[in-house]
C-alpha cells in the first residue's frame, strides 16, 4: 500500500528484467565471436560472399573488430542492438535480421494470440471446474486427459492433425499460411486464412488447455479448502456465490501468473508448430536460418525470445501486485 | 516442508525403502509409469537382439513408406527402412540423452545450489543471480541458439562411446540449461538444513565444508532431487525431441525427434503415412508421460503437501 | 421433521446428537450422545482437547458439518424446531441470520482479497437483501460497535493486527442480528493482553445485543472469565457439565481436575504448565470400551475399563464419572 514499497518493488522487478535481457545478450556476443572464422567475414554474409580484402577491413574498422574484445566491442555489440541494429542475414543477403524478425513477426502473433486466448478460456473453465467439484468423473477423466495433452508435443498432434484433417478428409489445409495464387476478395482471404490457422491453433491450443486444466484446477482445489470458504458457507451463501465471490478471484492468482508467463513462452512454444505447417512466422524463419547456419538471424529469433519472456515476467510478476493485495 | 527432508533414516534404509516403495505403488499413476519405463528401458538395452542392427538406406529391407504389414510391423520410412527398427533404436538414442542430460542437470543443479545456501553471502547472490537467467530462460530457447554454434565449433566426425559427438553436444547443452530449477530447491532445503544441531555437531568434531556438504547435507537432499529428477528427465525428453525436430538431431543414430523431423521433411503427414509419425510420437509421449506420473508420485509420496504437478 | 413443541424455554437444545465421520470406507464416532440447552442471552464454555468432538458439536449447531460427516442419532431444535443440520441446503437460511460463527485465527478466516468492509456488508447484501450503501452503512456501524473506526473499512485483512482482525470477524458475525454466536477458539492466536479486550468485547456485545454465546476453547481461563456455564468434552462425550462457579470451587470429574490444574496460576506459585499425562485420544484410537479417560484416570477402578460411565445430574451439575454412581458414592468421596 505504501507508495515506497511499490515503487521498490517495480524498481526490483524492473532491474531484474534488464540484467537478463543483458546476459542475453552477452550470450549472443560470447557465441558470435566462438564461431570458427572471422567475424569480419561473417558479417559480411558468413564467408559465402566473395568480398574483397577492403570490405573486410572495412567491415572490421566499421564493426571495431580492429580494438580489443573487452570491453569495446561489447560495448559497441550492446549499443547496436539496443539501437535495433542486428547485423545483417547469412541467408537472405544484405538483409537486415530485424527487418526479417519484424515481417515475420505479425503471422506468429496471430497464431499464438488466436491459440492463447481459445486455450485459456477453455482450459481455465475445465480446470476451475475441475477443482470445484474435486473427485468428480470430470475431474478424474479430465487430470489424466490434461497430463497427457501436457506431456505430448504439439507439434507432433499438429502431424496428427494433418495426417487425419488434411490428408485423409481433405477438410482443412495443412501447409501455409494462404492459398497459393491469392484470392481477390478480401472476405475470401480473410476466410482462407481462418482455414489455414485453423489446425496449427488446434495442436498449439491442445498442450496449452492441458496445462492450463493442470493448473487452474490445482489452484482451485486449494482455495476450496481455505479458512475463508468455510467462512463463506457459515455465512450461508449458495454454491455459487461462494464461487463466484470467494474462490475463483483466489484461484485466479495463480493462473493469471502462468498465463503471463506462458504469453512469454508462446512464441518459443510455436517454433516447432509452424514448423511442421510451413507457417510464415518466426519458427519458419528459424527453421530457415537453422538448416543455413543462419547466426545472425538465430541469435536475432534469440534476442526475441528472452525479450518476450523476461517482458512476460515482469507482467506476471505486476500482475500479481494488482491482484493480490498481499503483495502490493 | 522442510521437515519431510529430515525423515531419511541411515539406520533402516532397507525397511525404509520398502516402505517408500509400497507408498509410491499405492500411486496407480506411478504404477502404470514404472512398468511403461521399464519397458521401453529393456527395449533400449537391447535393440539389436530385438530387431538386428539399425537399418539405413543401404541395408533397407522394405518399399517406400509401406503401411503396416506382418513383414513390417511398423511400416516403412520414405527410403524403405522398417520402422519398428528405427524405433527401438531410436529408445536406445533418446533416452540415453534424456538420462545423462538429467544426470549433469542435476550434478550441475544441486552443486550451485548447495554452494549457495551452504556459503550463503556473496556466493549465494552470484549463483543465484546466475541460476535466475537459467530459471527464466527455457532449456529449449537457450539449446535452440547454443546448440548450433557448439556444433560448428566441435565438428560432426567421430565418435564418443559409440555416439556421435552431436548428440553429446546437445545432451550437454540441455543438461548445462535445465538445473535451474533444481539449484533453487537444493539451495533452500540446504538453508534450512544448515541450521540443524547435527550440522554443528560435525562442524565441532572438524569435519571440513566439503565433507558436511557430501556426507551431511547430500543425503537429506536424496528425496528432493529424486523427485524433481524425474520431472527433469520428462522436460530433456521434450527438449531433445523438440531440437531434433527442427534438424539439430544426427541422422545417423536417429533419436524419436529426429525421426519426426525425417517423417517431416519425407512429407509423411501429406501422405498419410500415419505410422511412420505415429510410432516415435507415441513413444515420446508414453515416456514423458511416464516420468511426469513417477516424478508426481514420488513428490506426492515424500512431500505430501507440495505438489508440482497436480 | 418440524418439532413445534414449546415445552422448554431453551434458545437451542442438543439432544442425545451423535455424529460418525467417514474415513477411507470406516466410519469413527466424533461425538457420542450429547445433550444440552442454551437458553437466550446465555454464555456456554465447550471444553476439551483437539479431538474432544468440540469442534464437530459446535459445527452440527451452526449447520457446517462436512459432507463426510452423517448424524446417526439425535437432534439440534432451535426455538423448539429441529434443525435439518445434515442437509447443507435446507440449513443455508439459518446460518448467519440465526447463528454466525467467529472463527480462530481470523487471518485465513478472511478472505484476503476483499475489503473488509466488503466482507462485513455481505451478508447484509445476500441475507437481508439490503442494497449496496445500506449495507455499508451497516458494516460501518459494525465496525465501531467492534472499536474499529469506520475508515479503516477499505483495509485488507493482512493490513489488520490479530486483534483487529478478530474485531472485524465479529463484526462481520453480527450483520444479520443473530440470536446465537459460537466462537470457535476466537482467542487462541492472539496475545493475552488482545486476549483480554477480545472476551471484554465478546462480553459486552453479549449483554447490549442478548446474544447466546458458545465458547469453543481448549483453555478454561478464558471461559472463566467470558461463560456462565461449562461443558468439558472428552473423546466425544460431555464428561461434566455446570456453571463456571460450581466448576471452578468443586470440580467433579478427574479429567476436570487435572484440566484446572493444569492451568498455570501465579498467585500459588505454579508458573508452568502442568500437562496432562498420557496421549490425548483420537478419532482413530479411542479406548474400545468403557469411559475414554480410564487409561489416563489418576483414579481409576475395575469397572471403568468395561462400562462406560452413564451422565447423572447431581443438582445443578452433570457429572460422567463412576466415581459418583449412587452405589459406589462412599467410595467416590475418599477420591473427591
Amino acid at each position: 500500500m505504501n507508495g515506497g514499497g511499490t515503487s521498490r518493488h517495480i524498481g526490483r522487478i524492473l532491474i531484474r528484467a534488464i540484467v537478463t535481457l543483458l546476459m542475453v545478450a552477452i550470450l549472443n556476443f560470447i557465441l558470435f565471436r566462438v564461431i570458427p572464422g572471422d567475424p569480419a567475414k561473417l558479417l559480411l554474409g558468413g564467408g559465402r560472399v566473395s568480398a574483397t580484402a577492403e570490405q573486410i577491413e572495412a567491415q572490421r574498422q566499421n564493426w571495431g573488430l580492429d580494438r580489443p574484445l573487452l570491453p569495446d566491442q561489447l560495448v559497441d555489440y550492446l549499443s547496436a542492438t539496443v539501437r535495433g541494429d542486428l547485423g545483417y542475414s547469412f541467408k537472405f543477403r544484405g538483409r537486415h535480421v530485424a527487418d526479417l524478425i519484424l515481417e515475420r513477426l505479425p503471422a506468429t502473433i496471430v497464431l499464438v494470440a488466436v491459440a492463447q486466448l481459445i486455450a485459456i478460456v477453455v482450459g481455465v473453465m475445465l480446470g476451475m471446474y475441475a477443482g470445484w467439484r474435486r473427485g468428480g468423473a470430470l475431474d478424474n477423466g479430465g487430470t489424466v486427459a490434461s497430463l497427457l495433452l501436457f506431456s505430448t508435443p504439439s507439434f507432433w498432434v499438429g502431424m496428427i492433425l494433418v495426417v487425419v484433417f488434411s490428408t485423409k478428409f481433405g477438410w482443412l489445409p495443412g501447409y501455409g499460411a494462404y492459398s497459393p495464387g491469392g484470392t481477390i476478395s478480401s472476405i475470401d482471404s480473410i476466410l482462407d486464412h481462418l482455414r489455414h490457422l485453423a489446425l496449427p491453433v488446434t495442436a498449439l491450443a491442445l498442450g496449452l488447455i492441458g496445462q492450463y486444466v493442470l493448473v487452474a484446477r490445482a489452484a482451485m482445489s486449494d482455495v476450496v479448502t481455505e479458512d475463508y470458504m468455510v467462512t463463506a458457507r457459515a455465512k450461508g451463501l449458495t454454491n455459487r456465490q461462494m464461487l463466484m465471490r470467494h474462490a475463483f478471484r483466489n484461484a485466479m492468482l495463480p493462473v493469471v501468473t502462468l498465463i503471463a508467463l506462458n504469453l512469454g513462452y508462446a512464441v518459443a512454444g510455436a517454433i516447432t508448430v509452424e514448423a511442421v505447417f510451413a507457417w510464415p512466422g518466426i519458427g519458419g524463419l528459424t527453421v530457415e536460418a537453422l538448416n543455413a547456419r543462419d547466426y545472425p538471424v538465430l541469435q536475432g529469433v534469440f534476442l526475441l525470445l528472452g525479450a518476450s519472456i523476461v517482458v512476460s515476467n515482469m507482467t506476471a510478476d505486476l500482475a500479481y501486485g494488482l491482484l493480490d493485495p498481499r503483495v502490493r | 516442508m522442510s521437515e519431510s527432508t529430515t525423515r531419511y533414516s541411515p539406520l533402516g534404509p532397507a525397511r525404509a525403502v520398502k516402505g517408500f516403495l509400497q507408498q509410491l505403488l499405492s500411486h496407480g499413476g506411478a504404477k502404470v509409469g514404472l512398468v511403461c519405463l521399464v519397458f521401453f528401458l529393456g527395449v533400449a538395452v537391447m535393440p539389436n537382439v530385438l530387431v538386428g542392427p539399425l537399418q539405413t538406406a543401404v541395408n533397407a529391407t522394405g518399399d517406400f513408406l509401406a503401411p503396416p504389414s506382418s513383414q513390417h510391423l511398423l511400416g516403412t520410412d520414405e527410403v524403405g527402412r522398417d520402422v519398428l527398427n528405427l524405433v527401438v533404436h531410436g529408445a536406445r538414442i533418446s533416452l540415453t540423452i534424456a538420462l545423462l542430460a538429467t544426470l549433469i542437470s542435476l550434478f550441475v543443479g544441486t552443486s550451485i545450489g548447495m554452494i549457495a545456501g551452504y556459503y550463503g553471502g556473496s556466493v549465494d547472490v552470484w549463483l543465484m543471480r546466475l541460476a535466475d537467467f537459467f530459471f527464466v530462460m527455457p532449456s529449449f530457447v537457450l539449446a535452440l541458439v547454443i546448440t548450433p554454434v557448439v556444433l560448428e565449433v566441435m565438428g560432426r566426425g567421430g565418435d564418443i562411446l559409440g555416439f556421435r559427438p552431436s548428440l553429446f553436444v546437445i545432451l550437454v547443452v540441455i543438461g548445462m540449461t535445465s538445473w535451474a530449477f533444481v539449484a533453487r530447491i537444493v539451495r533452500s532445503q540446504t538453508l534450512s538444513l544448515k541450521e540443524r544441531t547435527f550440522i554443528d555437531r560435525a562442524r565441532v568434531v572438524g569435519s571440513s565444508n566439503f565433507s558436511i556438504m557430501v556426507r551431511h547435507i547430500l543425503p537429506n537432499l536424496v528425496p528432493q532431487i529424486a523427485a524433481n529428477g524425474a520431472l527433469v528427465v520428462a522436460s530433456a525428453i521434450y527438449v531433445e525431441t523438440s531440437l531434433s525436430f527442427l534438424g539439430l538431431g544426427d541422422p545417423l543414430q536417429p533419436s524419436w525427434g529426429t525421426l519426426l523431423s525425417l517423417a517431416q521433411r519425407a512429407g509423411a503427414a501429406s501422405a498419410g503415412a500415419w505410422w511412420y509419425l505415429g510410432a516415435p510420437g507415441v513413444c515420446v509421449l508414453s515416456v514423458s508421460l511416464s516420468f511426469v506420473l513417477i516424478g508426481n508420485a514420488l513428490d506426492d509420496t515424500f512431500n505430501p503437501r507440495r505438489r508440482v504437478i497436480p | 421433521m418440524i418439532n413445534t413443541s414449546k415445552r422448554s424455554a431453551a434458545l437451542l437444545e442438543v439432544d442425545g446428537l451423535s455424529v460418525t465421520y467417514g474415513l477411507m470406507g470406516a466410519s469413527s464416532r466424533a461425538i457420542e450422545n450429547v445433550s444440552f440447552a442454551l437458553g437466550a442471552g446465555e454464555a456456554v464454555g465447550l471444553v476439551g482437547e483437539s479431538g474432544s468432538g468440540k469442534t464437530t458439536t459446535a459445527m452440527a449447531i451452526a449447520g457446517l458439518l462436512s459432507p463426510n460427516a452423517r448424524v446417526s442419532s439425535g437432534e439440534v431444535r432451535y426455538r423448539g424446531n429441529v434443525l435439518p443440520i445434515d442437509d447443507d441446503a435446507a440449513m443455508r437460511p439459518h446460518r448467519w441470520s440465526e447463528t454466525s460463527v467467529v472463527f480462530q485465527g481470523a487471518m485465513n478466516a478472511l478472505n484476503p482479497v476483499h475489503r473488509i468492509i466488503t466482507q462485513i456488508a455481505e451478508p447484509c447484501m445476500l441475507k437481508l437483501g439490503m442494497p449496496r450503501g445500506e449495507a455499508s452503512a451497516r458494516a460501518r456501524e459494525l465496525l465501531e460497535l467492534v472499536g474499529i473506526p469506520a475508515d479503516r473499512g477499505t483495509a485488507y485483512p493482512h493490513e489488520l493486527s490479530g486483534g483487529m482482525r478478530q474485531r472485524v470477524m465479529i463484526a462481520m458475525a453480527l450483520a444479520c442480528r443473530p440470536s446465537i454466536v459460537i466462537g470457535d477458539e476466537p482467542t487462541t492466536a492472539l496475545d493475552v493482553i488482545t486476549q483480554a479486550q477480545i472476551l471484554k468485547l465478546l462480553g459486552k456485545l453479549r449483554s447490549q445485543l442478548r446474544l447466546a454465546l458458545i465458547l469453543i476453547t481448549h483453555d478454561l481461563s478464558v471461559v472463566a472469565e467470558a461463560c456462565d456455564r461449562v461443558l468439558i468434552m472428552y473423546s466425544g462425550r460431555i464428561v461434566e457439565e455446570g456453571t463456571v462457579a460450581e466448576i471452578f470451587a468443586q470440580p467433579k470429574h478427574p479429567y476436570t481436575r487435572l484440566l484446572i490444574d493444569s492451568i498455570p496460576n501465579p498467585a500459588n506459585g505454579k508458573k508452568m504448565i502442568r500437562p496432562i499425562p498420557g496421549d490425548p485420544p483420537n478419532l482413530m484410537n479411542r479406548p474400545s470400551s468403557g469411559c475414554a479417560f480410564h487409561p489416563r484416570c489418576p483414579s481409576v477402578m475395575a469397572v471403568c475399563p468395561t462400562e462406560v460411565p452413564s451422565i447423572d445430574q447431581f443438582g445443578q451439575e452433570r457429572v460422567a464419572c463412576h466415581l459418583y454412581r449412587s452405589s459406589q458414592e462412599d467410595r467416590g468421596a475418599s477420591h473427591a
